[in-house]
C-alpha cells in the first residue's frame, strides 16, 4: 500500500524532469548558441533568484498555505542592500544581518497573524505584499545606491568555469531538501499540510510549523534579493515584481499541491530550471518580449496539464 | 455581543458575513465623513463608485467562481485585453461602437469559456490554470497592442458613460450597481444560484446528486469573462486610454473585495452585494488617502492593513458564532 503510493507520487512527480530534459534536449537540437559552456552557465546564474524565492515558496505550500509578499520582499531587500550600503564592503555584514532580522520579522509576522487571527494566508500575504511594496516607494521611488562587489561576485562570478549563483543555489537546494525530508519539521510540515487537525491531535505544534515555513520563505526572499541586487548592481524598486507569481508556477510545476501535503525542491529546482531554459531559448532565437509572455502562459498551461494528475478528490480545488 | 445567545440562530454564518462588510462599510463612511465633508457631497460619492466600477464590475463575475470553489485570476489580463480591443474596433467612429462592444463581450465570455473547459477537463488547481492562462492573455494583448496604447475611443462613449443622471450619479456607477443587483437576483431567485451554492458547498456531494457540477462551473468562467470584459470596457470609458497595462493587478484587488464581501475561499458561501460593499470599503479608504493628502506609497499600505484587519475580523465573526 505504502510502496504502491509511493511509487504513483514518483511517476507523478517524475513529469517534471522529464520535460525539463525535454526542453534541454530540444534546446541543445534547435537553438544555436544554447550548448555554448558560457550560455549553460548563463541559465544557472539567471535561474538562481527565482530558484530561491521558490524554494522558499515550496515549504508555504508544502504547508498548505501560500505567500505572495515574496516579490516585494525580494525587492526590498534589492533596495534596501544598495542603499545601506552603497557600494562599500564595509557596510555589507551588518547589512545583511539587518536583513535577515527583516526577512525573519516578516515570516514571523505572517505566522502569528495565520495563526492567531486565522486570517486566509493568500489575502494575508496579499496584503502584506501591498504593504510591503508602499514601504518600499514610500523608501525611494526611483533607482538607489550601489550594490557592493560581493554581490556582483554572487551573481556574476565564476569559481573555475562554475557560475557562483549556481553553487549558491545547489547548497541552497541541498540544504532544503534535507529540511523538508529528513527533519522532525519537514516530516511535520507535510502531516500539516495534508490535515492541520489530524496533525495538531498527533501532538503536532500546528502553530510553530507554520510560524517557521513562513520565515524560510522570507528568508528564500532575501537571499534571491541578494542575488538579484548583484546582477542589477542598483536598488531597483521593481525588481521583485511577479517574482511571486513564478515562484508559486514553479512549485507547481515541480509537483507541490496547492491543497498542501506535497511537493519536493528537487522538482521546483527542475521547474526554474526548465523556465530558465525556454526563457534563454527565447531569448536566443530572438523571439520578442510580448511573445515570450505569451509563450511562458501557455506553457504553464500545458505543463499543468500534463503534470497535474492529481487525486480525484482534489478536483477543481482553488487551494 | 454573541456570546449572550451563543446557539440561538438569529443570525447564521453567512448573514454574519454579509452584513459585517456592511458594518465596516458604515463604519469606515463615518469616518470619512468625520475626515471631510467632502464626503457628504452626493456628487462626491457619485465619483468614488465610478471610480470603482471597473474593479467592481469585474469582481462581482469573479464572485460566482469563488462561491463555486475555484478562483479566476485571468481577469486583470481579461480586462487588459478587451480594452485595448474595443478601443481598436472603436476606430475613433461613433457608428462602430455597438460592432466593438459586442465583439469585445464575446471575446470576454469566449475566454472565460476557455478557463471553464480547462478547469473542467484538467484535475490541476485552477489558482494555477488561470494564472497561466492569465499570463498567455496578457502576452498575448502585449502582442496585439505593439506594448503601447491603441486604438481611439469613439466621440461621444467617454461622454455617455460618464455623464450624470440626475447631475448626481454617473451611468458608469449606475452600470455597476444594476450589474450587481441583476447577479445577485440570478444567485437569490434562479435554480442555477442555488446549484452554486450548493455545489461550492461540498462538490463531491453535488456530483453525487446528480447536480450538473461541470456545467455550472463552465457557466461561472464565462460569466466572469463576459463581467471581465464589462470592466475593460468600464476602464475605457473611464479613462479614455487602453494601454497594455490597465488591468494589471486587478485581479488581486477584485479578489481583495470579494473577501472583504464575506466570500470564502473554500466556496459555498458570498454574495455579489457583499463584493460591491468590499470594493467600496476599498475605495473610500484610498479617497480618505487622497483627501489628506497623503501620498500613494501610504495608500499602498492602507490597502494591505485594510485587507488584513477585515480578513482578521471575520475570522473572529466566523469563530464566535
Amino acid at each position: 500500500m505504502g510502496r504502491a503510493r509511493r511509487l504513483a507520487d514518483f511517476v507523478a512527480g517524475a513529469g517534471i524532469y522529464a520535460l525539463l530534459a525535454a526542453g534541454i534536449v530540444l534546446a541543445l537540437a534547435f537553438v544555436p548558441g544554447f550548448a555554448a559552456p558560457e550560455n549553460l552557465a548563463n541559465v544557472l546564474t539567471q535561474s538562481a533568484a527565482l530558484a530561491l524565492v521558490a524554494i522558499g515558496q515550496t515549504f508555504v505550500i508544502v504547508g498548505g498555505m501560500i505567500d505572495l509578499s515574496v516579490g516585494q520582499l525580494l525587492g526590498l531587500t534589492v533596495v534596501l542592500v544598495c542603499a545601506l550600503t552603497d557600494g562599500s564592503a564595509a557596510a555589507l555584514p551588518a547589512v545583511l544581518l539587518a536583513l535577515a532580522a527583516t526577512g525573519i520579522g516578516v515570516g514571523l509576522a505572517h505566522g502569528w497573524l495565520v495563526n492567531r487571527l486565522q486570517i486566509e494566508p493568500l489575502i494575508l500575504t496579499f496584503g502584506s505584499l501591498s504593504i510591503l511594496q508602499g514601504a518600499i516607494f514610500a523608501f525611494t521611488d526611483r533607482s538607489v545606491g550601489r550594490a557592493p562587489e560581493a554581490l556582483a561576485w554572487l551573481a556574476n562570478g565564476r569559481i573555475g568555469a562554475l557560475p557562483v549563483a549556481g553553487l549558491a543555489l545547489i547548497l541552497c537546494a541541498l540544504l532544503a531538501h534535507v529540511i523538508l525530508r529528513h527533519t522532525r519539521f519537514g516530516l511535520r510540515l507535510i502531516a500539516v499540510g495534508s490535515d492541520a487537525g489530524s496533525a495538531r491531535r498527533a501532538g503536532v505544534d500546528v502553530s510553530r510549523i507554520r510560524l517557521l515555513a513562513f520565515v524560510l520563505s522570507a528568508l528564500g526572499a532575501v537571499l534571491g534579493g541578494l542575488i538579484v541586487a548583484g546582477r542589477l548592481g542598483i536598488g531597483y524598486p521593481n525588481a521583485g515584481q511577479g517574482f511571486e507569481l513564478d515562484a508559486i508556477v514553479a512549485a507547481v510545476l515541480g509537483g507541490a499541491s496547492l491543497a498542501g501535503g506535497k511537493g519536493s525542491i528537487a522538482g521546483t529546482v527542475a521547474a526554474v530550471l526548465l523556465l530558465g531554459v525556454i526563457s534563454n531559448s527565447l531569448n536566443l532565437l530572438e523571439v520578442s518580449a510580448f511573445v515570450q509572455t505569451s509563450a511562458k502562459g501557455l506553457i504553464v498551461v500545458v505543463a499543468i496539464l500534463a503534470t497535474g494528475w492529481r487525486p480525484r478528490t482534489l478536483a477543481v480545488s482553488p487551494s | 455581543m454573541m456570546a449572550a445567545r451563543p446557539r440561538a440562530a438569529l443570525l447564521d454564518r453567512d448573514a454574519l458575513s454579509r452584513w459585517a462588510i456592511m458594518l465596516v462599510l458604515v463604519a469606515l463612511y463615518a469616518a470619512a465623513v468625520a475626515v471631510s465633508s467632502a464626503f457628504l457631497d452626493p456628487t462626491y460619492l457619485g465619483n468614488i463608485v465610478r471610480q470603482a466600477a471597473p474593479v467592481g464590475i469585474a469582481a462581482i463575475g469573479t464572485t460566482l467562481v469563488m462561491i463555486v470553489g475555484c478562483i479566476d485570476l485571468s481577469i486583470g489580463a481579461i480586462i487588459s485585453l478587451t480594452a485595448v480591443l474595443c478601443a481598436v474596433l472603436m476606430e475613433g467612429n461613433a457608428e462602430r461602437v455597438p460592432l466593438a462592444v459586442s465583439v469585445t463581450l464575446a471575446a470576454g465570455a469566449g475566454l472565460g469559456a476557455i478557463n471553464g473547459a480547462l478547469v473542467c477537463a484538467s484535475r490541476a488547481s485552477s489558482f494555477i490554470l488561470t494564472l497561466g492562462s492569465g499570463l498567455a492573455i496578457y502576452g498575448l494583448t502585449q502582442i496585439y497592442s505593439g506594448g503601447t496604447a491603441r486604438g481611439i475611443v469613439a466621440p461621444g462613449f467617454r461622454e455617455f458613460f460618464n455623464q450624470r443622471i440626475g447631475d448626481v450619479l454617473p451611468v458608469l456607477a449606475l452600470a455597476l450597481l444594476t450589474l450587481a443587483l441583476l447577479l445577485e437576483a440570478l444567485l437569490r431567485t434562479t435554480r442555477f444560484g442555488r446549484h452554486l451554492y450548493l455545489i461550492g458547498s461540498n462538490r463531491e456531494a453535488a456530483r453525487l446528486a446528480g447536480l450538473p457540477v461541470a456545467g455550472v462551473t463552465f457557466a461561472c468562467y464565462v460569466i466572469s469573462g463576459l463581467f471581465a470584459a464589462l470592466g475593460g470596457i468600464a476602464v475605457l470609458a473611464r479613462s479614455g486610454v487602453s494601454s497594455t497595462f490597465t488591468g494589471r493587478g486587478f485581479e488581486f484587488d477584485a479578489l481583495a473585495a470579494i473577501v472583504l464581501g464575506g466570500t470564502v475561499f473554500s466556496g459555498g458561501r458570498g454574495s455579489v452585494l457583499g463584493t460591491v460593499a468590499g470594493v467600496l470599503v476599498l475605495f473610500i479608504a484610498f479617497n480618505m488617502v487622497n483627501i489628506l493628502g497623503l501620498n500613494y506609497n501610504l495608500q499602498l499600505v492602507l490597502k494591505g492593513a485594510i485587507i488584513i484587519a477585515a480578513s482578521a475580523a471575520y475570522a473572529r465573526l466566523g469563530a464566535e458564532r
